[in-house]
């Protein structure tokens, strides 16, 4: 029943698009007031999606197997809670859920932009519900949520047991509302490009709506990274996988637009890179959908492989692209009262140099994640791409962009100068000494991490002193870059001073190093709701006589019949500790795995940090206005 | 004086808490760079199956026999294909891969460059 009513509400979706579309492109040729009719129908086809949303829970709350989806992804042991994350934890619903934020974002849109002209409203509105009639027929063509099974199974077939987790329950959600929120940046760039409307007013009211989906998307990303973390038992939170770095296009391409935005608002320079750069989010978000949903990618996050999904979305992308292209170069219209100097010494300046490097970052992941896939295609020869590709590119770059951090920010519009050149030059040296004091290897391959560590500590010093100096000018900058920072020497840290144990022991054995012994005591056994659970007592007693018990887990799902491996992870303020245990295969010993991870919650908080940066300077935008 | 003040800080909180730098495990540096190739993206090192702790013991045996961290990658090379390893090498199939984002960030300089020179003229 539900999921009839889903479905019928996905189809009453489509024909409403059709009528917003026609009362739109009415009211575009007389735009003399905004048609309400057009609020109240886009008000109609979000409330229908979210019916038909409503419509997938309550299915799979009740699993109801007379539902494919359901079926294929859900089970009666299953929990509650993960009764009602796994509607977006398959293809079909998350899709369905992408579709949601689509509508949610561009009723959002009606009610935050009123203050703007009608015909760029209306045409904004107008490149959306392109978008979404896009996705509507997706979904109901090739991924159907609500395709029916007779005779109804008994059982569904569960949820892949490493997404039955608090943390990636929300992960989806929080990423989509950034990955979507780039499209109403797509819709309105197309539209103000149309309009010939690109100008400080655009930059400032659409910078909003860049922030938002940047925090969103950021967070997304983290959620991710931390679930990687405790959930796949490497104590790793990033590994350079192809869907990560899908994620990660769009967040570089974001966050370059975050800063060059802010030279249009100020300057009404850069114009044609920030449209250019509009247009590339979404289209990097609708790639990253494209390469996931296709199978192409050999990923943990591949779904079930399907040509004719891929196809469509590849023929969908293109046009979107296409028709960018085009609007960009029919309507594209350089300003002529644009006042053209930048001088050398300038925040412009500054700011061109971070999209310099920001778009070498994003050409190195893009690279890196693509070209393996077009080699395959050209020769038949795989290659994979992983971490040390990334690391050898990415991180000497780091080290001029970790200074331009840090200088940039003190630099005024149009013509500066640096004042207190002792202090920048001081802290150099400081941090200098400190990172060889730290790291004390001379060894060829420290060195970058001594030069990284560096620069590291520089942009954190000068951003500790304008906070304590209150000389910042941009307390959100300021905090972002600080954020930064620790962001950059945590992860340094974390990899540097890591300690690993990697042994297999059975109950009763001890494991000796010099610096402590582990000690596997006890195993227990219990029953869970849909798993059984096994967990180890392993005693951890360092040479100073300090114990600590750990106590990691495994679990053996009976639908699907899997078995993970939860970490037991005691988080610290200067480090981690984090164990996990594995069967060995056929015999008495497990595997055990122990990790000291230094400044591991510093990389979560540094990530909040600069979240939060953005948060203000949304926030103190509302105050001043 | 408030600035030596924080340096002193955190002087004290790295003292105590750093035991410097161990010579890595050049076993694991090595199973990193490696794919398990039965797995959904994840290296030998990070993998507990069957195929991963086999090559776990044999690049150990190899360690052993005296080969260097090279030849050992050669050697799985020529038994499992490029595929195996996460650090691609430098070779015709890869130029494009190691170059083209260098090309690419010169090409931006250049263009940041010809931006200041219009601007001046």
């Amino acid at each position: 029943m539900a999921s009839l009513i889903g479905f019928y509400s996905l189809v009453l979706g489509v024909i409403i698009s059709f009528i917003i579309t026609f009362f739109s492109v009415k009211n575009f040729k007389e735009p003399i007031v905004f048609d309400k009719k057009i609020i109240h129908f886009s008000f109609l086809q979000f409330f229908l999606v979210l019916i038909s949303f409503l419509g997938l829970i309550v299915s799979f709350v009740n699993s109801d197997f007379s539902n494919e989806t359901v079926f294929n992804n859900s089970h009666t042991t299953k929990p509650l809670f993960y009764k009602i994350t796994g509607t977006w934890g398959n293809h079909e619903g998350s899709l369905l859920l992408w579709l949601l934020v689509l509508t949610l974002f561009a009723v959002l849109f009606i009610i935050k932009s009123n203050k703007q002209p009608t015909r760029y409203r209306i045409l904004t509105l107008l490149f959306q519900q392109l978008i979404i009639l896009g996705f509507f027929i997706f979904v109901l063509k090739t991924s159907s949520p609500f395709n029916y099974i007779y005779p109804v199974p008994n059982e569904g077939l569960g949820l892949n047991p490493i997404l039955q987790d608090p943390a990636l329950a929300i992960h989806p959600p929080i990423l989509y509302l950034g990955y979507v929120g780039s499209s109403i940046i797509f819709s309105s760039t197309l539209a103000a490009v149309v309009l010939n409307y690109i100008s400080k007013e655009w930059a400032s009211h659409i910078k909003d709506w860049v922030i938002i989906s940047w925090i969103f998307l950021t967070l997304g990303i983290l959620l991710g990274s931390i679930w990687a973390y405790y959930e796949l038992g490497w104590g790793g939170f990033w590994f350079w996988d192809p869907v990560e770095n899908v994620s990660l296009m769009p967040w570089l391409a974001l966050t370059t637009l975050i800063h060059c935005i802010l030279v249009l608002e100020k300057r009404l320079l850069l114009t044609s890179w920030v449209v250019i750069l509009s247009i590339s989010t979404f289209t990097l978000s609708m790639c990253g959908t494209f390469l996931v949903r296709s199978g192409i990618l050999n990923s943990v996050h591949t779904f079930a492989n399907d040509p004719e999904r891929g196809l469509f979305i590849l023929i969908f992308l293109f046009s979107l692209i296409f028709m960018s292209l085009f609007v960009f170069f029919f309507f594209y219209r350089e300003n002529d009262k644009t006042d053209y100097s930048i001088f050398f010494l300038s925040k412009e300046t500054s700011i061109i140099v971070n999209n310099w490097f920001m778009m070498y970052f994003l050409s190195v992941v893009l690279i890196g994640t693509t070209y393996p896939i077009f080699l395959e295609v050209i020769s038949s020869e795989k290659i994979s791409v992983g971490p040390p590709f990334y690391n050898k590119l990415i991180a000497p770059f780091l080290i001029p962009f970790l200074f331009f951090m840090a200088i940039g920010p003190k630099l005024k519009w149009v013509k500066s100068d640096l004042s207190d050149k002792i202090y920048l030059i001081l802290f150099l040296i400081i941090s200098l000494f400190l990172s060889i004091f730290i790291v004390q290897n001379f060894k060829i391959e420290f060195l970058l991490n001594t030069i990284l560590i560096t620069f590291a500590f520089y942009l954190f010093f000068i951003t500790v002193r304008d906070f304590v100096s209150k000389k910042y000018k941009n307390l959100s900058q300021n905090l972002a870059h600080f954020g930064f920072s620790l962001f950059i020497l945590s992860i340094l840290f974390n990899n540097i001073f890591a300690t690993e144990v990697i042994t297999n022991l059975k109950v009763g054995d001890t494991f000796k190093t010099e610096k402590f012994n582990i000690n596997f005591e006890s195993l227990s056994q219990k029953n869970k709701q849909n798993y059984k659970s096994i967990v180890g007592k392993l005693i951890i007693e360092n040479s100073k006589g300090s114990i600590e018990v750990m106590e990691p887990e495994l679990r053996i799902y009976n639908q699907p019949n899997i078995s993970t491996s939860e970490a037991d992870i005691k988080t610290g303020f200067l480090n981690d500790k984090f164990m996990t245990i594995n069967i060995v295969q056929n015999q008495e010993y497990f595997n055990v795995r122990y990790q000291i991870k230094p400044f591991m919650i510093w990389i979560w908080f540094s990530i909040l940090l600069i979240t939060s940066g953005g948060l203000i300077s949304m926030l103190k935008k509302k105050y001043e206005n | 004086m408030r600035i030596k003040k924080y340096f002193l800080i955190v002087f004290f909180i790295i003292l105590t808490n750093f035991s410097f730098a161990e010579e890595k495990n050049l076993q694991n540096e090595i199973t990193k760079n490696l794919r398990c190739l039965i797995c959904q993206g994840q290296s030998v090192y990070d993998s507990d199956s069957e195929f991963a702790n086999s090559i776990k013991s044999l690049v150990d045996q190899k360690l052993k026999e005296g080969n260097s961290e090279k030849e050992i990658y050669e050697y799985l090379k020529v038994r499992y294909g490029d595929w195996i390893l996460y650090d691609p090498e430098f070779s015709k199939n890869t130029y494009f891969l190691w170059l083209l984002p260098l090309l690419l960030f010169l090409f931006g300089g250049a263009i940041i460059l010809k931006l200041f020179n219009i601007r001046k003229n």
